[in-house]
C-alpha cells in the first residue's frame, strides 16, 4: 500500500504543471502566467519545506523519502521559485510560448524531486531522461533564429551519448549483482567494486550524472547551451539541475561503501581535470555566461573533491557545497538577467558602473563572486574549507593542494567582472538597472545567506551532516 | 576449443550486426541506411533468440525493428534531406572517433586481463515469460511506467516546438535579434 501523503510535494507539482498545460491551450496571456508561476512555486516551496519531516518507502520501494532527499526537493524547489522570480522581464522567450516555458520548468523540477528520491536505477534512469529532456527543450525556447538550433542540438546529441553510456553501465551492474535496487546494492557492492564488470559498469553509470553536473568529459555543452539558452533556463541549469546532479552523484558514490579506490582515483582524474580546464577556459572569456559555464565546470571539480573523500565530511560538504552554489550562482544570474538588455547576451564591460547603478545588486555580485573565488567570510570558503578538510582526512594533501592553485587562478577572472562592476566607469549613458522592491529583498536574503553561511554556518553543516548520515555503511 | 552449432551462429549472426550497421552509417541514401538498420536490428533479434531470451527477441522486432524504423522512414521521406554533398566524416573525425573508442576498447582489455580468471562468471539466464514480465513492471515499477508518460509529454512539446518553429522561419524570415 502507498502512502500517498509521503508523495504530495510531486502530487502538487504534477498539478501546478497541469495547470500550465492548461494555459499552453489557450491563448497566450504572459501576465497571467507570471503570476501563476509565482503563486504556484512560491506554495509549492512552502509545501516541500513541510514536508521536509517525512520519511519512509513507497512504490514497492523504489522511492525514499528521508531527511537527504527531502532536503534536496527543497533546494530544488528554492531554485525553481528563485528562477520564476527572475521571470518577470521574460523576454528572451517569444511570448506566445511562456506558458510552455512555464510547464517545462515546472515538470523538469518534479523530474529532479523524482531523482532526488529515486532508489531504483530504473527509476533513476526515467526521471534523469525527463529532466533532460525537459532541459533540451528549454535551452532551444530562446527567441532568435539560428544561433540557438546548433547549441540545443549539440546540447541534446551530448546528452543522449551520456545517457547511452550510462545506461550500458547500469546494464553492466544489474548484470553483475542481478539487482537494480540501491538498497541491495548498497550490501554487494563495496565487497565486489574491483571487479572488472562492476568497476566498468559503475564509472560508465556514473558518465550520465557527469554530463548533469558539467564535469571534464562531459563539459563541452554547457558554454554554448548556457550562452545560447535564455537566461532564465541558464540560471535554472547552473543552480536546481546541478544541486538535483550532486544529490544523485552522492547517492551513486555512496554505493561503494568507501572501498572504491579504483574509483576513486577516476573520480581523482575527472575532478583535477574539470577545476583545471573550467579555469583555464574561463580565464579568456568575455560574455559572462559562458564564464559563468566554465566556472560551473570547475566548481563541478571541487565538488567532487569532497565526494570522492567518500566520508562523513565529505558527503556532508558537498552537499553544502550544492547549497552555496546555487545562492550564488543565482545571484551572478540574477545580475545578468537585471543588467542585459531585451534578453541579449552581456558582456563583462556592460557591468561598468554597477555600483551606482544598483548599489545592492552590486554588494550581492561582489558577496558572491568572493564567495565563488573562495575568500572569506562568505558561504562559498566555508563550502570549499568542508571539501577540502574531507580530502585531508583522507589523505591527499596533493588534491588540496592543485586545487588551491586552481582557486587561485579563479581569481582572476572572478576579480575582473568585479573591476567592470566596481572600478570602471560606463561611458555614455548606461541603461538605467531598475530593482523592483520585491527583488531588492530577494537581493538582500541573498546577501544575508552568503554571509550568515559564511560566518555562522554550523546549522547548516550540521543539517547536512544529519541528512548524509544514512548514506555512510 | 570446440566449435557448438551455436557458437557458430553466433559469430555468423554478429559478423551481420557488425557489417549492417557499418552499411547503414556509410550510405549515402537516407532510405538504404534505414534498410541496413532494420537488418541490423532483426539480426540483433535473432541473437536474443539464440542467448535464450525470446520475449526480449520479439520486443526487439516490433520496437526497434518494427515501430522506431517506420518512424525514421516517415521522417526521411517527409523532410526528404538533401543528399548530402560532401563527406561530413573528413579523416579528421573518423580519426578522432576511432581513437576515443580505442580509448575504450584498450581500458576494457586492460580490465579484463587484470581481473583474476574466476572473477568471470556465466550469467544466470532469465528467461521471462510475457506474463511474469508484464506483472512484474505493472507491479513493482508501475512508478516508472507513469514516469515515461511524463517523458513522452515533453518530448511531444518538444516535437511540437521545433515543427511550428520551422514552419514560421518560412513564413517571416526575417526574425528579432
Amino acid at each position: 500500500m502507498t502512502d500517498w501523503i509521503l508523495f504530495i510535494p510531486e502530487l502538487y507539482t504534477l498539478a501546478a504543471a497541469g495547470v500550465f498545460f492548461f494555459f499552453c491551450l489557450g491563448r497566450a496571456r504572459p501576465g497571467r502566467d507570471y503570476a501563476a508561476a509565482m503563486v504556484l512555486s512560491a506554495a509549492g516551496l512552502v509545501l516541500t519545506v513541510c514536508s521536509a519531516g517525512f520519511e519512509g518507502l513507497i512504490f514497492e520501494g523504489v522511492y525514499r523519502v528521508d531527511l537527504y532527499s527531502q532536503v534536496f526537493k527543497v533546494l530544488i524547489y528554492s531554485g525553481f521559485f528563485l528562477v520564476v522570480c527572475l521571470c518577470a522581464d521574460l523576454s528572451g522567450v517569444d511570448e506566445t510560448r511562456h506558458s510552455e516555458f512555464y510547464l517545462l520548468l515546472c515538470l523538469c523540477t518534479l523530474a529532479m524531486m523524482l531523482l532526488a528520491s529515486s532508489v531504483h536505477l530504473l527509476t533513476l534512469y526515467i526521471s534523469l531522461e525527463i529532466s533532460s529532456y525537459s532541459l533540451y527543450v528549454l535551452v532551444y525556447l530562446r527567441r532568435g533564429s539560428s544561433q540557438r538550433v546548433k547549441p540545443a542540438f549539440q546540447y541534446f546529441v551530448m546528452g543522449a551519448a551520456a545517457s547511452a553510456v550510462m545506461l550500458f553501465g547500469f546494464a553492466l551492474v544489474y548484470g553483475a549483482f542481478g539487482s537494480a535496487h540501491m538498497a541491495e546494492l548498497m550490501h554487494q557492492v563495496p565487497a565486489r567494486i574491483h571487479e572488472p564488470l562492476v568497476f566498468t559498469g559503475f564509472v560508465l553509470s556514473l558518465s550520465g550524472f557527469f554530463f548533469k553536473l558539467a564535469v571534464f568529459p562531459f563539459h563541452f555543452w554547457a558554454p554554448d547551451a548556457y550562452e545560447a539558452a535564455p537566461h532564465q533556463v541558464s540560471a535554472y541549469i547552473a543552480t536546481a539541475s546541478k544541486v538535483a546532479a550532486i544529490a544523485i552523484l552522492v547517492r551513486m558514490i555512496a554505493l561503494t561503501g568507501g572501498q572504491g579506490d579504483r574509483v576513486a582515483w577516476v573520480l581523482i582524474f575527472v575532478s583535477v581535470a574539470s577545476m583545471t580546464a573550467g579555469n583555464l577556459a574561463a580565464l579568456i572569456q568575455k560574455d559572462i555566461k559562458r564564464l559563468l559555464a566554465f566556472s560551473s565546470v570547475a566548481h563541478a571539480g571541487y565538488v567532487m573533491i569532497g565526494i570522492l573523500s567518500a566520508n562523513a565530511m565529505g558527503y556532508a560538504g558537498a552537499v553544502f557545497y550544492g547549497l552555496s552554489l546555487m545562492v550564488m550562482k543565482f545571484v551572478c544570474f540574477m545580475v545578468v538577467v537585471k543588467a542585459s538588455d531585451g534578453g541579449r547576451n552581456i558582456d563583462t564591460e556592460a557591468l561598468a558602473g554597477l555600483h551606482h547603478r544598483a548599489p545592492v545588486l552590486a554588494l550581492a555580485l561582489l558577496l558572491a563572486l568572493f564567495g565563488l573565488a573562495g575568500i572569506p567570510p562568505t558561504i562559498g570558503f566555508t563550502a570549499k574549507l568542508l571539501v577540502f578538510r574531507a580530502a585531508m582526512d583522507q589523505g591527499l594533501l596533493w588534491l588540496v593542494i592543485v586545487a588551491m592553485f586552481n582557486v587561485v587562478i579563479s581569481l582572476y577572472y572572478y576579480l575582473l567582472v568585479l573591476k567592470a562592476a566596481y572600478y570602471t566607469e560606463s561611458e555614455g549613458r548606461p541603461r538605467e538597472v531598475a530593482l523592483s522592491v520585491p527583488l531588492k529583498c530577494l537581493a538582500g536574503a541573498m546577501i544575508f545567506l552568503m554571509v550568515a553561511g559564511g560566518l555562522w554556518p554550523g546549522y547548516m553543516i550540521v543539517l547536512a551532516e544529519s541528512m548524509t548520515a544514512g548514506l555512510l555503511p | 576449443m570446440d566449435m557448438t552449432v551455436y557458437a557458430v551462429f553466433f559469430y555468423i549472426i554478429a559478423a551481420l550486426i557488425i557489417v549492417s550497421a557499418g552499411m547503414a552509417i556509410t550510405r549515402k541514401h537516407m532510405v538504404h541506411a534505414v534498410l541496413y538498420l532494420v537488418v541490423s536490428f532483426l539480426a540483433t533479434a535473432l541473437l536474443f533468440y539464440l542467448l535464450g531470451a525470446p520475449l526480449l527477441a520479439v520486443f526487439q522486432v516490433i520496437i526497434y525493428a518494427g515501430a522506431i524504423m517506420v518512424l525514421f522512414l516517415f521522417i526521411v521521406m517527409m523532410i526528404r534531406p538533401a543528399p548530402a554533398g560532401e563527406r561530413s566524416l573528413t579523416a579528421g573525425r573518423l580519426a578522432a572517433a576511432f581513437g576515443v573508442c580505442g580509448i575504450y576498447v584498450a581500458a576494457a582489455l586492460v580490465l579484463a586481463f587484470m581481473a583474476a580468471p574466476e572473477a568471470g562468471r556465466p550469467m544466470a539466464a532469465a528467461a521471462a515469460s510475457p506474463f511474469a514480465f508484464g506483472f512484474y513492471l505493472f507491479d513493482r515499477h508501475w512508478l516508472a511506467v507513469e514516469m515515461v508518460s511524463l517523458l513522452l509529454l515533453v518530448a511531444l512539446i518538444g516535437a511540437l516546438h521545433l515543427g511550428r518553429a520551422g514552419r514560421r522561419n518560412q513564413s517571416e524570415r526575417k526574425e528579432p535579434l
